[in-house]
């Protein structure tokens, strides 16, 4: 039986309670938070051993074999290292840490160790995400991506969180680099990282506080996001953030030298699109014909997966727990690889640069044997702090 | 005459906690009318300017209401806040959460940090919490159909599905541990369902709207509706009245209309919208079968409508206000059909909920 603790007792908390509960071979023995209500509040709702407030408490007492790290991202380099350096596996929230530094010098940590360390990109597991990796492994798009396009948006008006954040000038999600960003965007970057070849990508980014957050006062928060990524002349992604656009879509589009895909992840749909072109009018009439007749599996697809009881709404992250799990059991290879991990945080740290955010102060003292030093200092080709390219 | 019966004086300070919400503007409009004049307005600092602008702007001659911004997660804010002050209405708390932790933070911690806040405060007479009609389980009640000050509220409020049933249970059980342990006097409130000018939806005990069609279930029930402005006149008596610390009050107005009424009403008042009636067996077995399906699928469908949500929303049932007009002299100063115009006349300028 695989021991589980969970480290952070907040909304995502949860979610991965929920969904550990539903893996066979796994129990979470402890539950760990600051404030000791919100650890009890986990306890008494979840089927949890025992609840602690502190941390070395917790890995002390119950000794478990994965941690779950599900507390703010300024906290998740030192929490992950504090588990890792007491020989246990982390599994990470999104965005793995600060800054790419930080992921490095984790993983680094982890293979010396001999641990594993996954971060909460679960949006890559879906049933739907899942399908669209067959089709591209199987050589569906021909010659791999030429273009890629990411949309991530965000409801700002609803949502409690928002409310928070966009009330109180102390919330720590203003305190990160890219504040609403950093937070949100690992998802959407995370696709496009998945599938790009080299390590330093050019990254072009442009952000701005939208006019309806300007006109409520609000000046720090960048709700609005378009970026360039352009690898080797080679293939190239746009990624889109945006809190104002309608529809809020979160969907993934990629195109290669034979075939495209496009996926959209709230209502798990793939279609598939075909390179080819019918002759004359017939463009006209069979291609909606055939997108129709993909609409309709898609809908079959997904009503079998709900009668099957396995359509949850995070059924994206019980299948990277899993995952996860089964690489630490059967020592198979985890199931993000790491290049992938750092190349997101890379991404995303050359975006809040351009953004003008300055780099996290995060002390480290890690010494750690045999760390692989990552190309850095991506080529930015931008010449003001918040525009395009000239 | 009314005065010698209240535990503080005119000048003492009290404190409002969520001031500029809808219950808390009318409490400071309440306590200004009975001439309670030092007041202390602790409001988010998200709160909308226009609201507090708004409380200010009742302020008379003589009187002072001073306005607080702050986070009741913050200690500091929380220990600003209670100084000094003689009587605290805690009325800021999570509403319409979905997400159960962060219902919880913004009801229990905070009331925790509030109260910690409180001890050592000699001058504090009275902590008044308003608790609500949703941590009542009304299934086992000893006196069938009425819901009473005596009826058990959830042990086990986790399974209801409502992250606001689960930190509204959470908060009372805090309150009533603090307070006792650490000798703190208190007072709960349980409002009904609080109507009225704000709040213009109408309460899924009538019914909700689901697949595009309004589902009534109510039926014939009783629908324990209170108008904001007697609400708040209620609880400034609980927190101001001799005699009734540790008590706990309901409060529901006179006059009750059944849901069925209450739809006929809103439907001629407001706006005509299709509505289908669906029977209370019928709604039990949908609450069991949903209930049924959640468990096995593992909560691919959230709990939302289990047995549980049925017998404190749609179990035909009886309300008293007998407590809270006997202990402490209130009586609704808004009639029922007075405070039903005013509603269904903001909704008509506001738009209709339904």
């Amino acid at each position: 039986m695989l021991r589980v603790a969970i480290v952070g007792c907040g909304k995502i908390a949860d979610a991965h309670a929920s969904q550990i509960q539903r893996i066979k071979g796994c129990e979470i023995v402890g539950v760990c938070d600051r404030e000791p209500l919100m650890a009890r509040q986990l306890y008494e709702r979840f089927p949890v051993k025992r609840y602690f407030s502190d941390l070395s408490e917790l890995l002390r007492e119950v000794r478990p074999d994965v941690v779950h790290i599900t507390t703010p991202p300024q906290s998740h380099f030192d929490i992950a290292r504090f588990c890792l350096e007491r020989g246990c596996h982390v599994y990470v929230e999104k965005p793995v840490t600060l800054d790419e530094e930080g992921a490095q010098g984790l993983i680094a940590l982890a293979n010396e160790r001999g641990l594993k360390l996954t971060v909460g990109h679960d949006d890559q597991f879906s049933h739907v995400a899942r399908r669209m990796r067959t089709l591209v492994q199987g050589g569906f798009l021909g010659e791999g991506p030429v273009h890629m396009e990411s949309y991530y948006c965000y409801e700002l008006g609803g949502s409690g969180y928002a409310r928070a954040l966009l009330g109180d000038k102390q919330h720590w999600v203003r305190r990160l680099p890219g504040k609403l960003l950093h937070n949100v965007i690992s998802h959407g970057i995370a696709r496009i990282a998945e599938f790009l070849t080299s390590e330093s990508p050019q990254v072009m980014a442009c952000g701005f506080v939208s006019p309806v957050l300007r006109r409520m006062g609000e000046s720090e928060i960048v709700d609005e996001l378009r970026v360039i990524i352009c690898e080797e002349e080679r293939t190239t992604a746009y990624f889109t953030f945006s809190s104002q656009m309608r529809p809020l879509i979160h969907q993934f589009r990629v195109y290669g030298t034979k075939n495209g895909l496009v996926l959209d992840q709230d209502q798990e749909t793939l279609i598939k699109l075909p390179g080819g072109r019918f002759k004359s009018y017939l463009e006209k009439f069979v291609p909606p014909v055939v997108i129709a007749e993909q609409h309709l599996e898609n809908v079959i697809t997904n009503a079998g997966t709900f009668l099957a009881r396995d359509f949850h709404m995070k059924s994206g992250m019980k299948y990277l727990i899993e995952s996860f799990y089964r690489s630490i059991i059967q020592g198979t290879p985890v199931p993000i690889p790491y290049r992938e991990i750092l190349l997101t945080a890379r991404i995303m740290e050359a975006i809040f640069v351009q953004l003008g955010a300055s780099r996290p102060q995060v002390h480290r003292e890690l010494k750690v044997q045999n760390q692989r030093p990552m190309q850095n200092a991506l080529p930015h080709q931008v010449s003001s702090p918040r525009g395009l390219p000239d | 005459m009314e005065r010698e019966a209240f535990i503080v004086g005119r000048d003492d300070l009290i404190l409002i906690t969520g001031a500029t919400g809808f219950i808390g503007s009318r409490l400071v409009a309440s306590l200004l009318d009975r001439g309670f004049r030092n007041l202390r307005c602790f409001t988010r600092p998200s709160s909308e300017v226009a609201r507090v602008e708004a409380l200010l702007g009742r302020c008379r001659d003589g009187e002072r209401v001073e306005m607080v911004k702050g986070n009741l997660l913050s200690r500091a804010d929380c220990a600003a806040a209670t100084k000094d002050v003689a009587v605290i209405f805690h009325l800021a708390a999570a509403r319409g959460e979905k997400s159960f932790p962060d219902a919880f933070l913004n009801s229990v911690v905070t009331t925790r940090n509030l109260l910690e806040a409180c001890l050592g405060r000699p001058c504090l007479r009275r902590f008044v919490n308003i608790s609500s009609f949703v941590v009542y389980t009304n299934t086992q009640k000893p006196r069938w159909r009425l819901l009473d000050e005596s009826c058990p509220v959830e042990k086990h409020p986790e399974f209801r599905g409502d992250a606001y049933c689960f930190a509204k249970v959470k908060q009372d059980e805090i309150v009533t541990e603090y307070c006792k342990r650490f000798g703190i006097p208190y007072v709960i409130v349980r409002p009904g369902y609080v109507y009225g000018p704000g709040n213009e939806g109408i309460t899924g005990r009538v019914g909700i709207r689901m697949f595009g069609a309004f589902l009534h279930l109510g039926g014939l029930n009783a629908i324990p509706f209170t108008y904001v402005d007697n609400c708040a006149d209620a609880i400034a008596l609980a927190g101001l009245r001799q005699g009734v610390d540790s008590e706990v009050f309901n409060v529901v107005d006179d006059d009750l209309p059944s849901s069925r009424e209450f739809l006929r009403l809103y439907k001629q008042n407001v706006a005509r919208f299709k509505s289908f009636y669906v029977p209370h067996f019928a709604n039990y077995a949908l609450c069991y079968l949903w209930e049924r399906y959640s468990n096995w699928s593992e909560g691919q469908l959230p709990p939302v409508f289990n047995r549980r949500t049925w017998n404190a929303y749609w179990k035909k049932t009886r309300y008293s206000n007998e407590k809270v007009k006997v202990r402490l002299g209130w009586t609704p100063k808004v009639p029922t059909p007075e405070a039903f115009r005013r509603y269904f006349q903001n909704c008509r300028s506001r738009g209709p909920d339904a």
